[in-house]
């Protein structure tokens, strides 16, 4: 058993995790804060902490979504998104199997595969670009699925490899002995047992995708406008609209935070590829 | 029962079909695209003809100052701030494992810039860092009675890069937290108890038996840490557009500004290459870490 340690030094501790709770969280409050700001409070000097009580109404998040692009923001970020996160995590699923229990092409195969991940996007885009261009399918879902996909395939197969990897083997053997087909066994179960590693696996390339920028920025234009390029474009013109970049903000924010809340036990796995376990 | 056989190899290559072909045609194909580009001259602004011209970008690479000054910023990003990111989280995560039950709220909270887009956090930074209605320098002025008058963070090319990198350590130093502060709980309670009871001390405990056996954790951290750090992109459009002059250009976004503000698609692609190598290594270090973890055993 741990001993208690004396007050004094459980003060300390607190008092510093507290000016680190003000650190990192002090810019998610001061977005939330503005989003129910004026245009002319932004700007006050002394800065405005907490706008005046009467302000706290939904008019930022309003115009934004009626008259900025907000709603197609939402919904095209929703779309690519969802799909990317459903691709990933099915074939990731299939490959991860076929890695985990067959050793498919060995590890220079797997490597290959985890490299893919690794590049800068930057790098990929270029060519991208011109493949996209060449095809003409430019500013459509799609384009931003595919270039989503190419990153967060690699991430869905090394995740649910360290998933499959937990599992006993027998389970399966028993399974194929009674007659079960390999696809049978995986689909019966393997893919049940690892299910909290699908939900893992499928909320984080949702958050991804959700809160990526550069192809987003590059590959649309006008038919298609995720969240990230909204909220970039509304600093485009001469007036920047800070309370509704915010606003978007609050928005944008919601699936992440709700996977940190919600996810705190695959956290870290999700975060290091499956490397780390907790 | 997996492991051989003509029919089960044919299976486990079935499973992996969807993977290798996405794969394929879209990053290996983009690949040797590149790497075509790299050795031709694509001015998108003169004409659409690819020529060939050898290893012109390289050398032209080489002889950029531009390119260096990038490659220097990319360098102090990944350096310095994946450090500071290191030696905060450790910190943060040695006193969060002092504390109890409260532990899981407190790192909820804390964990939530992990999971925050950068173009979302970038702009509110911008205006957190503006010197004339930003709240930083108001409060710098506060606390130090008037006497301290903060810099333009973000206009001035002494602070700049500085001001990104300290923003790239909010956002990331709780995903340093947590990994150690992981670590840390593995370390078995005896190893720690039983040093503290021959007299290491709290700081000797720390030094000789949690930093090492922690090693192995910091070092996946690290790698994917610095992968990332290498390709930052969001940060510098948002807060600097590079700026000012090229103070804070990285690499990412120097690439980024030949292929689509100046369409130099050859030159592009020998950067962009230049960087695949570089990855390349990183990531094969972090495939070997990775492996002798997982002989290791510590999870």
């Amino acid at each position: 058993m741990r001993k208690r340690k004396p007050l004094y030094l459980r003060l300390i501790i607190g008092a510093i995790l507290l000016l680190a709770l003000l650190f990192f969280l002090f810019p998610v409050a001061w977005m939330f804060l503005t989003s129910f700001k004026t245009q002319d409070q932004i700007f006050s000097v002394p800065p405005l902490l907490i706008p005046p009580a009467e302000q706290w109404n939904l008019d930022n998040y309003i115009a934004i979504l009626t008259q900025n692009n907000g709603l197609q923001g939402v919904r095209d970020t929703m779309i690519v998104a969802s799909v990317t996160a459903i691709i990933s995590v099915s074939i990731g699923a299939l490959a991860a199997y076929s890695l985990a229990r067959f050793r498919f092409g060995g590890d220079e195969f797997s490597f290959w595969i985890i490299s893919t991940r690794m590049f800068p996007p930057v790098a990929s885009a270029v060519p991208l670009f011109l493949i996209f261009r060449q095809l003409g399918i430019l500013d459509t879902h799609w384009v931003l699925i595919v270039a989503n996909s190419v990153f967060n395939v690699p991430f869905a197969v090394w995740l649910l490899k360290s998933f499959i990897d937990d599992l006993p083997v027998e389970l399966e053997e028993a399974a194929l002995i009674e007659g079960a087909t390999i696809f049978g066994a995986f689909r019966r179960i393997t893919l049940p047992l690892i299910t909290p590693g699908l939900v893992t696996a499928f909320l984080f390339t949702f958050v991804f995708t959700w809160n990526e920028f550069m192809f987003a920025l590059l590959m649309t234009r006008r038919a298609v406008r995720p969240m990230t390029v909204v909220i970039s474009s509304l600093a485009g013109g001469h007036t920047i609209l800070w309370a509704q970049i915010a606003a978007a903000g609050v928005i944008t924010i919601i699936p992440g935070v709700l996977v940190v809340i919600f996810l705190q036990r695959y956290i870290v796995r999700g975060l290091t590829m499956g490397a780390l376990k907790n | 029962m997996f492991s051989s056989g003509v029919k089960q190899r044919w299976v486990a290559f079935v499973f992996v079909l969807p993977v290798l072909v996405l794969l394929l045609s879209v990053s290996i194909y983009p690949l040797l695209r590149t790497l075509g580009l790299a050795f031709s001259s694509l001015e998108l602004t003169v004409s659409p003809v690819e020529t060939f011209i050898g290893l012109d970008n390289f050398a032209k690479a080489f002889s950029d100052a531009r390119f260096w000054n990038a490659m220097g910023n990319t360098l102090t990003l990944v350096t310095v701030g994946v450090a500071i990111q290191l030696v905060l989280g450790t910190a943060l995560a040695l006193l969060l494992s002092e504390i109890g039950f409260t532990r899981v709220v407190w790192l909820t909270a804390l964990l939530l810039p992990v999971m925050i887009a950068p173009v979302v956090s970038g702009f509110q930074f911008r205006v957190i860092y503006n010197d004339t209605f930003g709240p930083l320098n108001y409060l710098i002025k506060t606390l130090s009675g008037g006497l301290v008058t903060g810099p333009p963070w973000l206009a001035d090319t002494r602070t700049a890069l500085f001001t990104i990198m300290m923003t790239d350590v909010w956002q990331w130093t709780p995903f340093m937290m947590l990994l150690v502060l992981a670590g840390l709980e593995s370390i078995p309670l005896e190893l720690t108890e039983a040093a503290e009871v021959d007299g290491a001390g709290y700081w000797g405990t720390f030094w000789r038996i949690k930093l090492p056996l922690l090693l192995p954790v910091i070092v996946i951290g690290l790698l994917i840490r610095v992968m990332d750090t290498f390709k930052t992109f969001d940060l510098v459009f948002l807060l600097t557009g590079g700026g000012p002059g090229s103070s804070t250009e990285t690499i990412a976004f120097y690439t980024y500004l030949n292929g689509f503000r100046f369409f130099s698609m050859g030159y592009t692609a020998a950067i962009a290459f230049i960087q695949l190598i570089i990855i390349i290594v990183i990531a094969r270090v972090f495939l070997v870490v990775q492996k002798r973890m997982r002989g290791g055993g510590i999870q």
